[in-house]
């Protein structure tokens, strides 16, 4: 907006701006009420981990606890060792996301900087791996840890996922997307090949490593096959594994409970998103998939 | 280094490859002991078993350990459905347990594909043939001619009612026929603002994925039908079927006893949530129920025309590939000692299920008022296709026929697909 | 870069490998396996059930793709206006339910849908409106299982698209403004084109997801009702974990992969010249 028309017609300007606002007012209000819709069950969520056991079955159904109680909570915290759980998660999901971005990170650089014989065939092969339903590999994978000794331990849960093809896939488009000018620069200066990774293009990949470190914490974190497969001793379960152990006998869910351990389970997630949601989305941005 | 990269990745797995078959070849299995005198054997055990039965049978497994000095067994609680899911992966590679307890119905299949050893010697000790141990249960553990496991657990369904609603009903004994029970249930289903959905149920009836996939064989075993015979046939599309069928479907069509649709677990969550006054269920519901404060009653499902006759619920637990021969004895040892007089009622007691022994007398569990119910209907226990190495192919064949009855299928028609799916199934 | 590769051969070209044996021979990974050859392939084309899955994922992939990717494009253009106050929460907020576990929002829409039980069931009745047994119906259980999927991941592909949205320069809607092109004119010539390598990326990995759908499946209808919603990848898990038999269920995930490659291929073509940032 000119400020010379502004000036000129203050008036007009005037209810222009006010229709304006109301318009973003309406607009706003509009925006809410559809994604209160779109989040209904994740609000189901959190008002049944307030409910007491007898409401969360009653009929007809409500939305928000009559009575609010923390029993749930309570339940979960006496139910399961979650102190523990929360430590293997963190352990996991941590280590998986700080592996992964190493090696990926590595890979990804070969791949979109080096010119070796086979480049192509190997991201295809790397990329085609995404397409394989994890059921097929996970015996093989499984046999594999086995012969490492490193079942029911935390290095065996976090080895076979320590380069992740997505991951190595994401983060080549984002440095062929950086100018090779940077690195160019170093090289001719008699940088040695590993030098002008860490100290030029590491640098820069920041924000892509974000993202990525983020879906990978997220993904790893919420994972179930995995832990339960990988971890029978129960000092080692993670959250989302040792919640199953709320199921009773003939598979019935505590609905309550489990929504109580849900929603501590996810807190963390969200606790993360929420303090580094505006870089995020920047840093998608700067990956060569915008 | 650039120009290797590809080939060495190649490399790389292929050595992986390598190692790990050789690997996988070898057997390193974790507990066997030295071959010294007094050897020392280490048992693992999964189960399922997560509530108050699970602290019996842990209290079990720790006397058994202390009882004496050869064998250490440690158990592992996991759900039933992770040790579905981990149990060939962890045999894959033999990290997985010795001893492992599963829905009796999985066993053939696992036996069937080399998952767990033949016991035969067991049952042919002295011991165990002096311990009178209920037949229909043991015949669970035969496939092909040769036993691979033990039951824990053997239970007929049996009916859950809400006593508040039965009051509230003017019902005062429990029907014994099916028309009685039909009658009861009409009485029992309350559509309140009359818009053709009951807000309250006489009866919760699953049809498809019902508890321990009994239900539909119970109805059947009932009417004078069943699902295969004794030469190992499908008789599902069987004239009794197509009448028990036909008459359930009407039930639950014309009189609206029942909402459509259920599963085993949903009909639970009816029950314990007061909206359905009855439903076929498995000893554990009596728990579920005394949690959601139901006054509750367990009786035997109401016979149709051949008299009453359920089908039973069967836990077994097998002794895996992995384990060694010394493994194998300690496990037998076990069991053994699991199947002794005041062990097995003292796991009766614990669990809620009858006891795995005849000769245990009522008056021994009757302090146990639900298996004091259930042991006095233990006699219309059948075992649900023992044997049956594709039990999966044709319990979904049955459940796709009463789920589509249930929504205005033809019973007939229906029955004969399913027979046609069974058999090619039961061919394989 | 060797560690990378190390991880790589080991946990994930190994892996494949391996499978890739496994598909010709009749193993359930314990007992001895046997070398049967194609005997699994001419199994999958042969068993009309088995095929049928092929189908279903199909519809799936059908409904899931295009579904997602509307409903994440319209949230991102919603929240990069700049009419929109709380943009920031808005966007946290509607990322919620890509961060739930599967299995937690598998529960809650179960929870939410139940015919007896459920609240949505209940607030439609009172209007008259009877939605049933939506995830027993034949006709429906498909499409419910698929809104409960777009609604697990749109989260995702919208963040995306902001990202793809915001680096589009200013001055190209301002140059159509003055051209005298109206909103869908500036969306049709301006922000369509600009956002090809997003459109290339979501397209070709949601239809990679769509075609392993398999998690909200397990948890939610185990493929019922009577195989309704037995997609590929629940049919694989069934063969090998139920039924122990891990050649076919192998060689399923063979076909499977190939008809995904084949498929990105031709999407990657389709993005045109886009395609050499990507396989080429």
């Amino acid at each position: 907006m000119s400020a010379a028309i502004a000036a000129t017609m203050p008036r007009a300007q005037h209810r222009a701006s006010l229709r304006k606002r109301l318009g973003r007012v309406g607009f706003s209000a509009a925006v809410l009420v559809l994604a209160a819709i779109v989040l209904l069950p994740c609000i189901i969520i959190v008002l049944t981990a307030f409910k007491p056991v007898a409401e969360v079955n009653a009929h007809p159904p409500t939305l928000a606890p009559h009575h609010w109680t923390l029993d749930n909570f309570r339940a979960i915290f006496s139910d399961l060792p979650f102190k523990r759980l929360f430590l293997n998660s963190f352990l996991f999901a941590g280590g998986v996301t700080l592996f992964a971005l190493i090696f990926d990170a590595l890979a990804a650089y070969a791949l979109a900087r080096l010119d070796f014989r086979g480049n192509r065939l190997l991201l295809v092969v790397i990329v085609a791996s995404l397409m394989i339903p994890f059921q097929a590999t996970l015996i093989p994978v499984y046999q594999l840890v086995a012969h490492l000794g490193w079942v029911n331990s935390i290095q065996g849960m976090i080895a076979p996922r320590a380069a992740d093809a997505f991951g190595i896939f994401f983060l080549r488009q984002f440095f062929i997307s950086l100018p090779r000018d940077l690195d160019n620069a170093a090289r001719i200066d008699g940088a040695s090949e590993f030098r002008v990774f860490w100290n030029i293009v590491l640098p820069n990949a920041m924000p892509a490593l974000l993202t990525l470190g983020i879906f990978t914490f997220i993904n790893n974190w919420n994972d179930l096959l995995w832990p339960l497969v990988f971890i029978t001793d129960p000092k080692l379960a993670t959250v989302t594994s040792g919640l199953t152990m709320l199921t009773g006998p003939s598979g019935i869910v505590p609905f309550g409970t489990m929504m109580a351990g849900s929603l501590v389970a996810v807190a963390p997630l969200a606790v993360i998103f929420l303090i580094v949601q505006r870089r995020f989305v920047e840093s998608i941005a700067t990956t060569g998939i915008k | 280094m650039k120009k290797v990269m590809l080939p060495l990745a190649v490399a790389a797995s292929a050595v992986l490859a390598l190692s790990a078959c050789s690997g996988s070849g070898s057997d390193n299995t974790s507990a066997a002991g030295g071959d010294g005198a007094s050897k020392h054997v280490s048992l693992t055990f999964w189960h399922g078993y997560t509530e108050a039965d699970g602290k019996v049978l842990d209290q079990i497994v720790d006397d058994f350990n202390k009882s004496q000095d050869q064998v250490t067994i440690t158990d592992v609680t996991k759900t039933w459905a992770d040790i579905g899911d981990t149990l060939l992966t962890s045999l894959s590679a033999k990290t997985g347990p010795d001893l492992v307890a599963l829905p009796a119905e999985n066993l053939p299949i696992y036996a069937s594909k080399g998952a767990f050893q033949k016991l035969d010697d067991f049952y042919d000790s002295d011991e165990t043939k002096g311990a009178s141990l209920n037949e229909q249960a043991v015949s669970m553990e035969k496939v092909d001619g040769s036993y691979y496991g033990v039951p824990t657990g053997f239970v007929p369904l049996s009916v859950i009612y809400n006593k508040k609603l039965f009051a509230a009903a003017g019902i005062s004994a429990f029907p014994t026929t099916w028309d009685e029970w039909v009658a009861d249930a009409k009485k029992l289903t309350k559509d309140a603002d009359g818009d053709g959905t009951p807000e309250q149920y006489g009866l919760a009836l699953p049809d498809h994925a019902t508890v321990g996939n009994g239900v539909w064989p119970s109805l059947f075993y009932g009417g004078g039908g069943g699902l295969v015979d004794d030469s190992g046939h499908s008789v599902i599309d069987s004239d009794a079927n197509v009448k028990t069928l036909t008459y359930w479907a009407d039930a639950v069509r014309k009189d609206h006893i029942s909402p459509t649709g259920l599963d085993g677990v949903k009909s639970d969550g009816l029950f314990s949530s007061g909206k359905a006054a009855m439903e076929i269920g498995g000893p554990w519901m009596a728990g579920v129920a005394a949690d959601n404060k139901i006054d509750y009653g367990i009786a035997g499902v109401p016979g149709g025309s051949a008299g009453p006759a359920a089908s039973a619920i069967g836990i077994s637990a097998g002794v895996t590939v992995q384990a060694d021969a010394d493994q194998k004895a300690a496990a037998e040892k076990f069991f053994a000692y699991f199947f002794s007089q005041d062990v097995a009622t003292k796991w009766s007691l614990g669990s809620g299920w009858p006891p795995l022994r005849t000769d245990i007398p009522a008056s021994a569990v009757s302090s146990n008022p639900v298996v004091k119910a259930l042991t006095g209907i233990a006699g219309t226990a059948r075992p649900l296709l023992p044997g049956v190495a594709n039990s999966v192919d044709v319990l979904a064949a049955v459940d796709e026929a009463t789920q589509k009855a249930l929504t205005g299928g033809d019973p007939a028609e229906l029955l004969k697909a399913a027979s046609a799916t069974a058999s090619q199934a039961l061919s394989e | 870069m060797l560690p990378a590769l190390v991880i790589l051969g080991a946990f994930v070209f190994w892996p494949m490998l391996a499978a890739l044996r496994l598909s010709f021979t009749e193993s359930s990974g314990f007992g001895p396996s046997r070398w049967v050859g194609l005997a699994n392939y001419s199994t999958i084309f042969h068993d009309p059930k088995i095929l049928k899955t092929l189908g279903i994922t199909a519809m799936y992939a059908v409904m899931f793709t295009p579904t997602a990717i509307i409903v994440a494009l319209l949230f991102a253009l919603v929240l990069t206006n700049k009419a929109l106050i709380g943009r920031g929460a808005f966007r946290t907020a509607l990322f919620l339910p890509f961060i739930v576990s599967m299995a937690v929002a598998a529960f809650a829409w179960s929870y939410l849908l139940d015919p007896q039980l459920g609240l949505l069931n209940y607030w439609l009745s009172n209007v008259g409106i009877h939605l049933g047994n939506v995830l027993q119906d034949p006709r429906l259980a498909l499409p419910t299982v698929v809104v409960v999927a777009v609604w697990k991941s749109f989260g995702f592909y919208m963040v995306v698209f902001i990202a793809g949205l915001q680096q589009i320069p200013e001055d190209l809607y301002e140059a159509a403004r003055i051209d005298g092109a109206g909103r869908w004119r500036r969306f049709v010539y301006v922000t369509v084109p600009q956002l090809s390598t997003t459109f290339a990326f979501v397209v070709v990995f949601a239809t990679i997801a769509a075609l392993q759908a398999f998690d909200q499946i397990y948890v939610m209808t185990g493929g019922g009702p009577y195989r309704h919603t037995q997609t590929v990848v629940a049919e694989i898990y069934s063969q090998g974990f139920k039924k122990l038999d891990l050649g076919l269920a192998s060689a399923i995930s063979y076909v499977l992969l190939l008809i995904t490659l084949v498929l990105s291929l031709v999407q990657f073509r389709f993005f045109g010249r886009h395609e050499k940032d990507v396989v080429g």
